[in-house]
């Protein structure tokens, strides 16, 4: 009895050894399944420059106008993704020059830029390309919205830095300003009342002056305020406003400085007061001319930090995905040529008559290809980790899990394939489809938010879209596999293996 | 030939039919295998057509034929590649149909195609049929038996691939013996063999069926038929006869043969004598000294001519029965059947 319970492990290792022993029989395969992909990813990594395309720019003005400066100035200094080619009237002749390749970019600058923003309009930076890869067509729209947005800035940023430079003048007047306050205050203390009038004189004619130079900057700093979330009253600053409004009143209510001496302490305390809130708000203004006007202009950056703790490079992002892919692309590859093999080979006939069942068959398969896959895996996760230096954060039995369920998957798929294919030529077919299916689809190159739900069904019916995210998951975020995508593994690998199972069995059945 | 003394000389007695034909002494129990209007047929192609059959146990049973004649689909019949598409057929009390795993470890099977692996090793694919079959892990001594039978054994790290077709024939013969079946399939097993390695193959054939096996094997090589307790000549997916080899003569050439050689030329009266006599079927002429006759029993009409022609004062150099290769009567038998196609 228990020699025959042992016939079915036995006779399934009939394929196990058999397999094996075959792609044994086979170095450069193994040499090409292990190293191949590490050198890839190698070569990858090592020529891979994470900056975009840098475009020759050919720009579009007329020479003579002073436009033509601002161009050139902006132009050359864009950073390293923009190369300055030069300035031309002619943009027939630049954008020959484009269509021959001697340029990627032609940006014609409205000649009548100042006219249209006069009028209200904006002025147009017309960008030619010649670009026939919809992605890098994309690319040069976005470019363009960037550079043009970079222009704005740094014309805003001129405004703001003129601004800065008259509120400079401004101080000045408030300087006065103060100054004579403070003679009011002190003539009136004295009882000097001639003397405080002639300082309040003085007062309102500074304070005129600084009114009249005060609005630019008052209205950028209330800006500023606002953008940044500080409340804002009847659209002012409140601080400012109040300031200004105490100095305002405080200047007006000197107007009536009695004849007798003596009589004057509110007037004299008015005078103190106006005093200290012309030092504040000069104060304010100094604070404002001494903000850099870019930061004025772009009171905020970015600053993106990975919570993951990991610092990636390209190349570790892809390494994950790329072992995924070759999972899914090994496993398919064995399992589809597997059956076909024996069909062609006629050993179909020997099973036949032998006691074998399809499922010791399957087994014995599974069994090798599994312990192959495993063993191509470690040695490439094992080159990953320690020659490329690609980081695994979670856990060495979770990222085993992950790839068996992935190989088990992808095997039922393969043995699925290769039991509907009627020859190696057509078997190598289909997993080549499955591997373009899974280059495309699997997020190994596009997220799959790109994708419409319709086509992320494709998506998950592919071991390897589960293999990539778990995978990433394992390796670089060192989390748990999630559940449900581990799940999904498990039950594509059990439905496609008893598939496998029914189509084994057609296919060892008398006829 | 000796001459002896005169034994009573039977006359030429018919053709026996064949059909279904056992071994004498064999009973319904002892019958392996038992075929039944087997039919087969391929879309509008007929392979096999209303064979009926009977194997007895522990025999050898042949089956000649020309290529293409249905041979290799009646051993795929009977070890259940294939199902029939009328008539019945048991094996071991079973219809193919319905063998059990049991039932398929007493099975043997050679196919006619080499069907095993190129990329592995001699040893390594004997390997794989001893697993096939559940064999205990400790098969290492069956397997070099059965490589050193083959003469394979010093070829057992050559991949399958490398060697000829007749070492791939020999491997193909050892895979379906590692696990002794009680009954061997074997299609055409001799096929790209040398002759020594043919004769050795055939003795081992008859070894096994001293210990209690059947063998069904199918040939090309009539002359190996010879080995056969049985054989079926088959000829346009019909099964024409099953006999013994000397059945299959008797059959092809309606009696056994006699090769008698005067001292001196044979006259036409002495050659209408010899005609006329009672145990003679039938005179051919073969040379102006020689005649064949065709006679019901050899054994008896030898002596018989000895003491006719001392009656007759005639000088016979001598006399004997003639056994003709069983080629010729494989063909006699052929020609004979009627193309109903």
């Amino acid at each position: 009895m228990m020699t025959r319970l042992l016939h079915a492990p036995i006779r399934a290792s009939a394929f196990l050894g058999k397999e094996i022993f075959s792609i044994l029989r086979q170095p450069r395969l193994i040499l090409t399944l292990a190293l191949g992909p590490f050198l890839i990813l190698a070569l990858f990594g090592l020529g891979f420059r994470n900056n975009g395309k840098p475009f020759r720019a050919l720009f579009v003005a007329p020479t003579s106008s002073p436009l033509a400066q601002q161009v050139q100035a902006f132009g050359s200094s864009l950073g390293p993704q923009l190369i300055f080619l030069g300035i031309t009237e002619d943009e027939a002749a630049a954008r020959l020059r484009l269509q021959r390749g001697e340029a990627d970019l032609v940006i014609v600058v409205a000649p009548d830029a100042l006219t249209a923003v006069r009028s209200g309009q904006q002025a147009v930076l017309t960008v030619y390309h010649n670009e026939l890869d919809p992605i890098q067509a994309g690319y040069v729209d976005y470019a363009s919205q960037i550079y043009t947005a970079e222009v704005n800035r740094r014309v805003v940023v001129a405004i703001v830095a003129a601004v800065q430079r008259q509120a400079l003048d401004v101080q000045s007047q408030l300087a006065a300003a103060q100054g004579s306050a403070q003679g009011v205050q002190t003539a009136l203390h004295a009882g000097d009342v001639k003397a405080a009038r002639q300082h309040q004189a003085e007062l309102t004619q500074n304070m005129s002056a600084v009114e009249l130079g005060l609005g630019a900057s008052l209205g950028l700093l209330n800006g500023v305020e606002q953008g940044l979330g500080q409340p804002a009253a009847d659209g002012q600053s409140p601080a400012l406003l109040t300031l200004l409004t105490q100095i305002r009143q405080g200047t007006q209510s000197l107007n009536g400085i009695p004849d007798t001496p003596g009589s004057n302490s509110v007037q004299e305390q008015t005078a103190g007061n106006v005093a200290h809130s012309i030092w504040q708000l000069n104060g304010s203004l100094a604070q404002f001319t001494s903000i850099p006007p870019e930061v004025l202009v772009s009171p905020f950056r970015s600053l993106a930090i990975a919570v993951s703790g990991a610092t990636l490079r390209v190349t570790d992002f892809y390494a994950p995905a790329v072992l995924a892919l070759l999972l899914q692309h090994l496993a398919v590859t064995f399992g589809a040529l597997s059956m076909v093999g024996e069909r062609q080979t006629g050993t179909v006939e020997l099973f036949r008559v032998s006691p074998v069942t399809p499922a010791e068959v399957l087994i014995g398969k599974y069994a090798s290809y599994m312990l192959f896959g495993g063993l191509v895996s470690a040695l490439l996760v094992l080159l990953l980790r320690f020659v490329l230096g690609v980081p695994m954060l979670g856990n060495w039995f979770n990222l085993v899990g992950v790839i068996a369920l992935e190989l088990f998957a992808s095997l039922s798929v393969g043995f699925v394939i290769s039991l509907l294919a009627q020859s190696d030529s057509q078997a190598v077919q289909f997993a080549m489809l499955a591997l373009l299916a899974g280059v495309l689809f699997s997020g190994f190159f596009i997220a799959l938010y790109y994708f419409i739900p319709a086509v992320r069904v494709i998506s998950y019916l592919l071991p390897v879209t589960y293999g990539v995210q778990l995978l990433q998951s394992v390796m670089l975020r060192g989390a748990a596999p999630s559940p449900s995508l581990m799940a999904g593994l498990l039950v594509i690998g059990l439905l496609l293996f008893i598939v496998a199972w029914f189509q084994t069995a057609w296919l060892m059945a008398r006829r | 030939m000796d001459i002896g003394e005169t034994q009573p000389v039977p006359a030429v007695r018919p053709s026996p039919r064949a059909q279904p034909a056992r071994t004498a002494g064999t009973g319904p129990s002892d019958v392996v295998i038992q075929a039944r209007d087997l039919t087969k047929t391929f879309g509008t192609e007929s392979a096999v057509r209303e064979l009926n059959l009977d194997v007895p146990r522990g025999t050898i049973f042949g089956l000649i034929g020309p290529s293409g004649c249905g041979k290799t689909t009646t051993v795929r019949l009977m070890t259940g590649v294939l199902l029939p598409t009328s008539g019945q057929i048991q094996v071991l009390g079973v219809s193919p149909r319905h063998f059990s795993g049991q039932t398929r470890r007493q099975l043997g099977y050679m196919p006619q195609q080499f069907v095993l692996y190129p990329n592995l090793s001699v040893w390594e694919n004997l390997n794989f049929s001893a697993s096939l079959y559940g064999l205990g892990f400790n098969r290492g001594r069956r397997l070099k038996e059965l490589l050193e039978f083959v003469e394979l054994y010093p070829h057992r790290n050559k991949l399958a691939r490398a060697v000829s077709g007749g070492m791939q024939r020999r491997l193909a013969l050892a895979a379906a013996l590692t696990h002794d079946p009680s009954m061997l399939f074997l299609d055409e097993p001799t096929a790209g063999i040398d002759p020594v390695l043919r004769r050795k193959f055939w003795t081992y054939f008859q070894n096994l069926k001293a210990r209690g096996r059947t063998l069904v094997i199918t040939t090309q090589y009539v002359g190996e038929a010879e080995f056969c307790d049985q054989v079926g000549v088959m000829a346009g997916g019909r099964l024409l006869v099953v006999d013994t080899p000397n059945g299959l003569r008797w059959r092809a050439f309606g009696g056994e043969m006699v090769d008698l050689q005067a001292a001196q030329p044979v006259d036409p009266i002495t050659l209408a004598d010899l005609h006329a006599l009672p145990y003679v079927a039938r005179v051919q002429f073969l040379n102006d000294r020689t005649v064949r006759l065709i006679v019901s029993d050899a054994g008896t009409v030898v002596p018989a001519l000895v003491e006719w022609a001392k009656l007759r004062n005639w000088p016979i150099r001598s006399v004997e029965k003639y056994m003709p290769p069983l080629d010729d009567a494989f063909v006699e038998l052929v020609k004979a059947v009627p193309n109903d196609d």
